[in-house]
């Protein structure tokens, strides 16, 4: 079997996909202060990709909430990278980190789906903690 | 008319001449008519002097005008023990868990929770404070913006503009609640509008093209080997110097890589015995990769890499020549392409850093002309952050970097003169025009010592 030696040319065109393999990472928002950032003021996001709506109820992976945005109840995947976080600052209280049987219906949310123009998983989820 | 008839006639000539005086002297910038000047003025304002409700810190407190919108040990230690970099060390409510006063004050380190606020103990990295020179040709990416030092710097949708929001949540708080509204406020949507807008305005705006005519014998052979893509091999990842890659099809804009700084030996801070997790770099999990910095900007901003774990810059090249990088994912990469790994000899090494040290004092001399020019235009001076401020900032750098490799004596010679000219402008009562005019001058001649 003949074996295929590689050039110094060759090798340098082979550079492009080897790095491309290699960074294939997408850019990514720092989630831990984003815990910290309250309802509907998180920059760049609320107002624009995320959906502000209150809790209507949660069926096996699918958290289904109620937006003024649209006229139909609309249904969020939660993953287990799906964050859930109880905003508790309108009580000058911290953030504390939750879970989805904190998604209690009639509870005001704010949801980041992790790709926002797919919206087939939830990123992060805050939960307005002053409704009980 | 007699003697006191006389004196008193003279005084309100004389009150006017001196109202006329004392306005030919008003240091009070004049607002710019131009939207975006104005907007990058508000911007100036905001992050040098406000504390959004917080501990006392301004993003001028990491990222000073005076020392390269950058800090290390050296300036760190110039300051007073009440300044608001070590609120660890006199606010008991962040006492523990927010900084460690020692790799701060040792290694310019600051603490970053970027994996989350579960476990402040112990699930933290340690980092150095990035400058925030020519950012607006170093974020940007395919994949979206890429703020900090591993691209996933900003909360919000990651980018440059919701930066500031992430920082001041992590580094202005009064307690570690960090409750908004209580602990700090947020930055408002035209505040972070401003601080983007002066952000991007700092530094490069575009990216050099190289090869440059450079006179000095050195930096010219060591712009040689950088350009080599068969000896420095820098350029892949460095194209132009700056950060983003070059000469890979397909591939564009700032990019992440694992280079294997994780994986020095003896890095200083661990050290210490100091408890230094490991940084997994972007993504929680992360991916142990960090992107690129511009190299333009490096030879002023020591120490190097995220960590701060190399202090000069002949180091950090000769980073690229050890195990640590060879061995490292990128490293492999890089020798599978092109047959062998980075193999520099000192003399090499020498010629690289010297190429980066008179690219930086260039760069150093066209910010400060700029910033001269914007003085003259637009009045003002002794506020800080102010034009001239940063004019002469720079122009201190241009000379430091040289001196510091015995490069370009006579360039020096010019930018000291320049630096004093300015300098003058500044506190003098009088002539600031004409000094400005001198210091502007002697950054020419400082300019055409370095390049043709």
């Amino acid at each position: 079997m003949q074996k295929i030696r590689l050039t110094r040319s060759m090798r340098l065109h082979m550079l492009p996909a080897l790095l491309g393999c290699a960074l294939a990472t997408a850019a990514q928002a720092h989630p831990g202060t984003e815990r910290y950032i309250p309802l509907g003021q998180s920059p760049g996001v609320s107002g624009k990709g995320a959906m502000m709506g209150t809790v209507v109820g949660y069926e096996g992976d699918m958290l289904i909430v109620i937006s003024p945005a649209y006229p139909t109840p609309q249904r969020a995947r939660m993953v287990p990278a799906s964050r859930v976080w109880l905003d508790r600052s309108a009580a000058k209280q911290t953030t504390l980190v939750g879970a989805v049987t904190d998604l209690k219906p009639g509870r005001r949310v704010e949801i980041k789906f992790a790709d926002g123009a797919r919206r087939d998983s939830v990123e992060w989820v805050k939960i307005d903690a002053a409704v009980p | 008319m007699d003697h006191r008839a006389r004196r008193a006639a003279l005084v309100p000539g004389l009150l006017a001449s001196l109202a006329v005086w004392v306005a030919g002297c008003d240091t009070t910038p004049v607002p710019p008519a131009d939207p975006q000047a104005a907007l990058v003025a508000k911007g100036r304002k905001l992050f040098f002097e406000e504390t959004f409700g917080g501990n006392g810190r301004t993003c001028g407190t990491c990222h000073p005008v005076e020392n390269n919108l950058t800090i290390d040990a050296r300036f760190i230690a110039s300051l007073p023990k009440t300044d608001p970099l070590f609120v660890a060390e006199f606010n008991p409510a962040l006492a523990r868990n927010f900084e460690n006063p020692r790799l701060m004050r040792e290694f310019g380190l600051i603490q970053e929770n970027l994996d989350g606020f579960d476990d402040l103990a112990n699930r933290f990295v340690m980092r150095g404070v990035p400058h925030t020179l020519g950012l607006r040709v170093s974020v940007a990416s395919p994949q979206g913006p890429r703020t900090g030092w591993s691209g996933d710097g900003a909360p919000g949708d990651g980018s440059l503009r919701s930066f500031a929001t992430g920082a001041v949540v992590q580094h202005f708080t009064k307690t570690l609640n960090r409750v908004a509204g209580v602990d700090f406020r947020l930055p408002t949507g035209a505040e972070l509008d401003a601080m983007e807008a002066f952000q991007l305005s700092l530094g490069r705006q575009e990216e050099l093209k190289l090869p440059l005519a450079l006179k000095g014998t050195v930096a010219r052979r060591g712009q040689e080997i950088f350009l080599a893509n068969n000896l420095g091999k820098c350029n892949f990842c460095h194209g132009n110097a700056g950060a983003n890659v070059a000469n890979i099809p397909g591939l564009q804009g700032n990019q992440n890589f694992n280079t294997g700084v994780e994986d020095l030996p003896d890095n200083p801070a661990k050290l210490t015995g100091q408890k230094v997790p490991p940084d997994d770099g972007l993504g929680n999990p992360g991916d142990r990769t960090f992107n690129t910095p511009s190299l333009v900007e490096a030879a002023d901003t020591a120490p190097f890499f995220h960590n701060n774990s190399v202090a000069t810059l002949e180091a950090a090249v000769a980073f690229y020549n050890g195990d640590a990088f060879n061995n490292s994912p990128a490293g492999r990469l890089l020798t599978g392409a092109t047959g062998s790994g980075i193999k520099l000899d000192a003399t090499q090494v020498q010629a690289v850093a010297s190429f980066l040290r008179v690219i930086n004092a260039l760069d150093n001399i066209r910010q400060a002309t700029e910033l001269l020019q914007t003085t003259r235009k637009m009045g003002g001076g002794r506020e800080p952050g102010s034009a001239l401020r940063q004019a002469i900032a720079e122009t201190g750098h241009a000379a430091r970097v040289l001196i510091e490799a015995g490069l370009h004596p006579p360039a020096v010679a010019h930018l000291e003169r320049a630096r004093a000219a300015a300098r003058k402008a500044l506190y003098g009562w009088v002539g600031g025009e004409t000094r400005l005019a001198d210091a502007l001058g002697a950054l020419e001649s400082a300019r055409t010592e370095l390049v043709q």
